[in-house]
């Protein structure tokens, strides 16, 4: 009685599932952030330097995207329009493919293949295709299938975008006998990072030097030289800074927005970093604040990040081009030399010369995107830098929050004037372009503040 | 029920038995009743973040405080009481530390010291501390022995209560008034996120700098600024010994500093003042200096310095720790602010007569001892022969990768913005870095054995301060180590009658009876021993007052020469060893002549000062091959200058062409009556694009004048780049005319031309010696033959692909009377060609596995038997490269991760498995792809062979290329076939780059000068700096030169030439980045 009775059970619980309903399996913009975040936590353990990590950002968003405009009529293509891009294959049979699904998995595929601890990602992935092969397994199947098929075309695109050859490409050489050149900085004094970064292939302009900066004003040490007089600046606003204490507002804005993905503390023999995200990430960040504040929905949410991410990923290899063209040393270094030995930056020097600012270009970049998207005077409140300790800000538009992002660095002690606005400049400017080319992309432009 | 007994007793056993090694033994607490322990509390308030030195112990001092003939012990806590045990003899030991009255008032105590400081005849105790930062109260303190078991704190009378951060003290008499003048050393606390540069040490800080205070009797004065002693905020001082280094007679302070600032080395000027002289008497320096000690390894008289640091031995804490610097840090921080060199591992320092330091810890087998804070020196095994102790240990590896890179992030942080925060956490994510004790036998020729796993039992214990003493009396040297967190440790020598010794207590006048600064020189069959008695030594501790040999012999001691601190001395004849001698000082001996320590001998070379007006300096350029190819073993960008000897206008005289480096312009000195004149002509000039790295003056075209073959190379142009042709300036009419090898592009290393064909005019071997940007390929060489002054490569396979070559003679090897080519390089063996009817016979007559890194051959009759016997100079063995033929270094040459680009990756063998010499991020750099996805993180990564670390099927794609053996050494020719022998240790100290035939001592017979050293190499590698330069007179007779006017080391001396000027015969030195120098021959 009691085999038989089990039995029995066994039976109605193998039928149970068979005959289980097989729902559509549901996916918002909320899944969109989750990934997203959960990409840049992976970011900030492996240590990705600014520009690598606006690559990542970048490539995950246009794969996630191109798979979500080939189903949605609003949106276009980016093949053909971004640097190289082929149309992604064509789902053959398309019956089951959730396209939303397809384009959070491509998504995370594309993240995984260019962060370094996989397993993070692979832990997570797990647990959402778990989830989703329980609500529908077919779906999930079919849409992941897809999903591979355009990770693979994606993969072989990004390969070719001279990545691969800049790693092995020669180290930065310090030149020590130009009082004017970047030097490496205190305290890890860490080699220049990414000095091939301006032969990664561009995604919306044309070429790297495509909106090539004014030069610095020329290394001078003579008094009332308008380089020197930048110097003096720079030294002069901290210390106004340190007379006003720890608490002022300058201070506030300087590590509000510092975004240093490793910031190396020494404690005699003892060292350790704190980390944060970068200044990508922040406007990646900020562009989740916007997209939950006006409810977009997925594809809305994802055209967002993937407009912005194109932004920034120009804007670094433009920053960088002029980086290692004008090979400029850093105020901590002048002044530690010439002025005062003692003197300290509020914020770590980062290692890579200083003209133009890529806090500044890149914030001057995604704000001027954001705004084409959501609109000028869009304000909003900041909660990005809260998990590292940092306060919510407010701001009453994008353009007036990457204003303050670029004369952060002066705060900091890390940038002259010049770098701050030649290089704010520098990212609006470029960020036309990447506006004028993806506007074109939606039929029905989406102005959310309309 | 028995068996539970059996279970009991052999617990028992265990725990009480006392743990044994075969040279000493370590009673256990219970059984000698020390039962101090340094135990260490970590708190929110107070920890390694808070306090840097937070895990570097506490003191120890060993002395007879009561005068019974026994030492008794004074151990110190940071922040337990201290502790004073009384020697009750039988290695029993009582606690009187409470009716003594020493426990100590200070919040964290270090260094701990005995000395007679009032000099009545009863040993005082000076305890150090760490004042005013964290809430640490107190003072130095100073316990003066009231001669019965009790002392009395005197600090403040003596002037001696010092509320900073000391880390210890040294006694000596640096004045030499009679009494002990203390050396007080302190450390900085603050930890400056920039080095600043290294002119900090001349602005005195109380706290952090170093004193000098005189004891004038009553009272001690600080007498440091007038005395010339730093006293900086950057002095991070961690050891400190006292030695008359330069033998004058007057005790001098070497100071190991930790972090960047540069060890002080204080040589005593004998007015009351030193003369700081690191820089002009090392070439390098541990980088993190911790303890150091003081002996006379050698026997030559002089003492010799182990410093030091904290490199570790073993593979998987190697490769996830913290380690060198980079090259352009190194750079910035010897070049812009001016430090020194400085390498993370110890430093073994042979003292070269008080003129230079030879540095050997590689050669030696002593460089890494992992986290190590005191060494002793002491002939422990009683051979005659000096061994080391070394403690070791942190409780925390606080430069673990991991910790740094990925753990720490997230504890640290809330720590550091909220200091309230509990985050012991963050703490215990650090790996545990107990780590045994090490003991090295001394050898013969500088050489020292790993005893540790044999002598003493390789224990888990941190133990820092250390210090020795006959605890019982049994003549042999016995030790003490203070442990954190666990009891201090006695290790008890059991050599007993196994060897010889002799033990000496000095009797000196008050007030310093026990004759602190007392030297003694011993004799036996003709072996010196040297020691002098400073008990301050190791790290933050002091030893018995006593001095003691071993010997191999139990044969009569012919004499020992006792010098007193006040530099008279008396002989003792005729010593019997194994005894306990008390000498004491005799009246009226007479002053002791330090002369007679001092090699002296006509010397053979004289500087000649203004080089007769050769100004040629050689300037390197500012490439770096490491920034272009991350992963190769050393540079090819600065094997030049070029120098060539000849007479290039045809009055006879001898004049000089200079290569250059790229963009340098090459320089043509020509002789005249009085001196030379640099008149380079502009066909030359105008080539300064190119880097001459090898030249030759001879008639290449017949016409009877002189040319000039210039070879080109320098690693940087690559392809088919113009500046690698090399070049062929014709001499007519005075000026030259330029034919350049127009179809050949190659780094050449070396031109040699001689008529192989015998057709009268000048043929041309040029070797190469590497592909630029593809290091690991084999470039191509070439032999030329010379028609009407036009040059066409003789078509010759085995001779163009012979590989990295480095240099090349033409010698008659097999006798038939033409001569033959003889061609060496690196990761091949020496290649011999035989000239047979004018074709070059590739011919084996040596059947020895002898790949090298070769750089330099020459001709030379070494053993005397008349024929040609070859010196092969090679890369020598004080190095971290490791070869031999049965594990020889591996070269592993591929595109890896197939980019299209190469890669080499050097490997080298450790207990029989091959691990690269790249640690992670140096292979993630370059192997992006291939490392960080599939390491997580450097635990991952440390401890593996090279074959776990890449698949199969990536190091199948390599070439593997080998170096059997790394020693410079010479072929022995035995009727025609060769056996290699290797020279002995002299010449092993550094690469070996040039040789030059000459009569140098004028006897009629030719003599060959070896010359070399080389920088060219990471900072993992430090520098091969010491080679002073040796003459070779034959196997037997082989003489260092700079006894004889020549010191090179120091120098990366690429060429040396023969110079005649007014029909004397010059040396001519061709230094790379450096000026050249002349020196007069003896008269010939």
């Amino acid at each position: 009685m009691k085999r038989i009775l089990l039995s029995l059970s066994v039976c109605f619980l193998l039928f149970a599932s068979c005959q289980k309903e097989e729902k559509p399996i549901e996916v918002t913009s909320e899944n969109l952030h989750e990934a997203i975040d959960q990409v840049v936590g992976i970011m900030i353990h492996d240590i990705f330097s600014p520009p690598v990590a606006s690559r990542i950002f970048a490539y995950a968003d246009i794969a996630a995207y191109e798979i979500m405009a080939q189903h949605d009529p609003n949106y276009n293509s980016l093949a053909g329009v971004v640097t190289d891009l082929k149309p992604i294959p064509v789902a053959t049979e398309t019956d089951n493919i959730n396209y939303q699904v397809a384009a959070l998995i491509a998504h995370m595929e594309v993240s995984k293949s260019l962060i370094f601890s996989e397993d993070r990602m692979e832990k997570y992935q797990d647990s959402l295709y778990t989830e989703w092969k329980n609500i529908n397994e077919t779906e999930f199947t079919a849409s992941k299938d897809y999903a591979m098929q355009v990770v693979a075309h994606m993969k072989e695109w990004m390969d070719k975008d001279n990545y691969k050859q800049t790693r092995t490409m020669p180290k930065f050489t310090v030149n020590t006998d130009d009082p004017a050149r970047w030097q490496p900085t205190p305290p890890a004094y860490i080699d220049g990072i990414e000095p091939h970064w301006m032969k990664i292939r561009t995604l919306a302009i044309d070429s790297a030097s495509q909106f090539k900066p004014l030069p610095p004003p020329e290394f001078s040490l003579e008094e009332d030289s308008p380089f020197f007089k930048e110097v003096m600046e720079v030294y002069n606003v901290r210390n106004d800074m340190t007379e006003k204490g720890d608490a002022s507002e300058e201070i506030a804005i300087a590590k509000f927005w510092d975004c240093n993905p490793y910031v190396s503390v020494t404690k005699g023999h003892l060292m350790f970093a704190t980390k944060k995200i970068t200044p990508g990430a922040h406007w990646i960040g900020i562009t989740k604040i916007a997209a939950r504040k006006v409810n977009a929905d997925f594809n809305e949410t994802l055209f967002a990040y993937t407009k912005t991410a194109i932004a920034i990923f120009d804007g670094f290899i433009s920053c960088w081009d002029e980086k290692y063209r004008s090979n400029l040393i850093r105020p901590e270094t002048v002044i530690n030399q010439y002025i005062d030995e003692n003197w300290k930056p509020v914020l770590q020097t980062p290692p890579f010369p200083e003209y133009t600012s890529g806090h500044s270009v890149v914030s001057g970049a995604a704000a001027k995107t954001l705004t084409s998207i959501f609109g000028d005077d869009f304000s909003f409140d900041d909660d990005t830098e809260v998990p590292y300790g940092l306060p919510v800000r407010s701001f009453p538009s994008f353009n007036k929050a990457a204003d303050e992002a670029a004369m952060s660095r002066m705060y900091g002690g890390i940038h002259y004037r010049a770098a701050i606005e030649v290089g704010v400049k520098q990212g609006r400017d470029l960020a036309d372009v990447v506006i004028a080319k993806l506007d074109k992309m939606t039929n029905e432009k989406i102005a959310f503040n309309k | 029920m028995t068996k539970i007994f059996s279970y009991i007793l052999c617990f028992l056993m265990v725990v009480s038995c006392k743990k044994e090694g075969e040279l000493f033994s370590n009673p256990s607490a219970e059984d000698t009743g020390i039962t101090f322990t340094n135990t260490i509390t970590e708190t929110n308030e107070l920890n390694i973040l808070d306090y840097l030195y937070f895990y570097n112990g506490g003191g120890l001092a060993v002395g007879d405080i009561n005068n019974d003939n026994l030492p008794d012990i004074f151990l110190s806590g940071n922040q337990v009481k201290n502790k004073l045990y009384l020697n009750k003899g039988n290695l029993q030991f009582e606690d009187i530390s409470v009716s003594a009255g020493v426990e100590g008032n200070s919040t964290w105590n270090t260094g701990a010291v005995m000395g007679d400081v009032n000099g009545d005849g009863f040993l005082d105790i000076y305890v150090c501390a760490v004042v005013g930062i964290n809430g640490f109260r107190g003072y130095n303190e100073l316990y003066i022995n009231n001669g019965d078991n009790t002392f009395t704190e005197s600090a403040e009378k003596y002037g001696l209560d010092f509320d900073s951060f000391s880390s210890s003290a040294a006694f000596l008499d640096y004045d030499l008034d009679g009494d002990l003048d203390i050396y007080l050393l302190n450390h900085a606390v603050h930890t400056q996120d920039s080095f600043g540069k290294a002119s900090l040490r001349n602005e005195r800080n109380y706290a952090t700098g170093d004193k000098l205070l005189r004891n004038d009797g009553d009272r001690f004065t600080d007498v440091s600024e007038e005395a010339g002693i730093f006293g900086g905020v950057n002095g991070y001082g961690l050891g400190v010994a006292v030695s008359d280094f330069n033998q004058d007679g007057f005790p001098d302070i070497y100071v190991g500093n930790d972090f960047h600032e540069d060890d002080y080395y204080y040589l005593n000027n004998g007015d009351g003042t030193f003369t700081e002289s690191l820089k002009t008497h090392f070439g390098h320096i541990s980088r993190f200096s911790m303890g150091n000690d003081v002996a006379d390894i050698n026997h030559d008289g002089f003492p010799d310095i182990l410093s030091l640091d904290m490199l570790p031995e073993e593979e998987t804490v190697l490769k996830s720790s913290a380690g060198d610097e980079n090259v352009q840090m190194l750079e910035m921080r010897t070049e812009r602010l001016g430090y020194h060199y400085q390498y993370t591992r110890n430093m073994l320092q042979i003292n070269n007569q008080g003129e230079n330091y030879a540095e050997t810890a590689l050669y030696s087998g002593i460089a890494a001892s992992d986290w190590s804070w005191s060494a002793l020196f002491a002939d422990y095994n009683q051979d005659g022969e000096q061994d080391v102790f070394i403690s070791n240990g942190i409780p925390k590896r606080p430069n673990d990768l991991d910790f740094i890179k990925f753990t720490s992030n997230e504890q640290i942080r809330k720590k550091l913005d909220n200091t309230k925060l509990v985050d012991q956490k963050a703490l215990d994510l650090m790996p545990s870095g107990a780590y045994h004790n090490y003991i090295f036998e001394g050898k013969e020729a500088l050489q020292f054995k790993d005893q540790s796993e044999k002598w003493i039992t390789k224990d888990t214990l941190i133990s820092g301060a250390t210090a020795m003493a006959d605890f019982d009396n049994d003549g042999d040297v016995d030790l003490i180590t203070n442990n954190i967190n666990q009891p201090a440790t006695l290790y008890i020598n059991k050599t007993d009658g196994k060897g010889n010794y002799l033990k000496i207590k000095l009797n000196y006048k008050k007030p310093n009876p026990f004759g602190i600064g007392s030297k003694v020189f011993s004799y036996q069959n003709g072996v010196l021993q040297y020691r002098e008695l400073f008990t301050v030594r190791g790290f933050q501790a002091s030893s018995e007052p006593f001095i003691h040999f071993g010997y191999p012999e139990n044969t009569p001691i012919d004499s020992l020469v006792v010098v007193w601190p006040d530099n008279t001395y008396q002989t003792i004849k005729n010593v019997q060893p194994n005894q306990m001698l008390t000498v004491a000082k005799k009246e009226n001996s007479a002053l002791f002549n330090y002369s007679t320590l001092f090699t002296k001998k006509a010397p053979l070379f004289t500087k000649v000062e203004k080089n007769y007006g050769l100004d040629f300096v050689h300037e390197e350029d500012n490439y770096v091959d490491f920034n272009r190819q991350k992963l190769i073993p050393y540079k090819i960008s600065d094997k030049g200058p070029a120098t060539a000897v000849g007479d290039l206008n045809g009055d006879g005289k001898d004049d000089i062409f200079f290569g250059n480096s790229k963009f340098k312009p090459a320089r043509i000195y020509y002789q005249t009556d009085t001196s030379f004149v640099e008149k380079t002509p502009v066909t030359v000039k105008n080539d300064s694009i190119t880097e001459n790295v090898d030249a030759f003056i001879a008639d290449f075209n017949g016409d009877k004048m002189n040319d000039l073959f210039v070879v080109n190379g320098g690693g940087d142009f690559y392809g088919k780049m113009k500046p690698l042709n090399d070049v062929l300036y014709s001499n007519k009419d005075s000026v030259f005319v330029k034919t350049t090898l127009d179809a050949y592009f190659e780094n050449a290393s070396v031109v040699k031309p001689y008529d192989f064909d015998g057709d009268g005019d000048m043929d041309v071997f040029i070797g190469s010696d590497a592909v630029s940007y593809d290091f690991g390929a084999l470039p191509n060489s070439y032999l030329f033959k010379n028609e009407n002054g036009s040059f066409t490569p003789v078509k010759n396979e085995a001779l163009q692909n012979i590989g990295m070559v480095t240099d090349a003679i033409w010698s008659d090897f097999d006798n038939d009377g033409t001569k033959d080519l003889i061609v060496v390089g690196e990761w091949m063996a020496p290649q011999f060609f035989s000239n047979k009817n004018s074709v070059l016979e590739k011919v084996m007559p040596s059947e020895e596995k002898l790949n090298g890194l070769w750089q330099s051959i020459v001709e030379f009759d070494m053993d005397g038997d008349g024929d040609k016997d070859y010196l092969l100079g090679n890369w020598g063995l004080n190095s971290k490269f490791k070869a031999s033929k049965d594990a020889p270094m591996k070269m592993f040459y591929a595109d890896f991760d197939d980019n299209k680009r190469t890669e080499t990756i050097i490997a080298t063998e450790k207990d029989g498995r091959y691990f690269t010499i790249a640690n992670f991020d140096e292979l993630s750099e370059q192997l992006v792809s291939l490392m960080r996805k599939k390491f997580a993180n450097y635990k991952d990564f440390a401890g593996k062979p090279i074959e776990e670390i890449f698949d199969e099927s990536i190091l199948e794609k390599a070439t593997v290329r080998y170096v059997h053996t790394l020693s410079s050494g010479w072929l022995e020719n035995k009727d025609g076939k060769f056996s290699f022998h290797e020279f002995d240790s002299k010449l092993q100290l550094a690469p070996i780059n040039t040789f030059l035939t000459y009569d140098f001592n004028q006897d009629g017979k030719k003599d060959i000068l070896a010359a070399g050293n080389y920088f060219g190499v990471k900072p993992y590698h430090s520098r091969f700096d010491a080679f002073t330069g040796a003459v070779i007179y034959n196997a037997k007779d082989i003489q260092l030169t700079d006894k004889v006017g020549l010191n090179l080391s120091g120098k990366a001396v690429q060429k040396l030439n023969i110079v005649k000027i007014k029909n004397q015969d010059y040396l001519l030195v061709t230094i790379n980045d450096n000026s050249v120098e002349l020196y007069k021959l003896k008269n010939n």
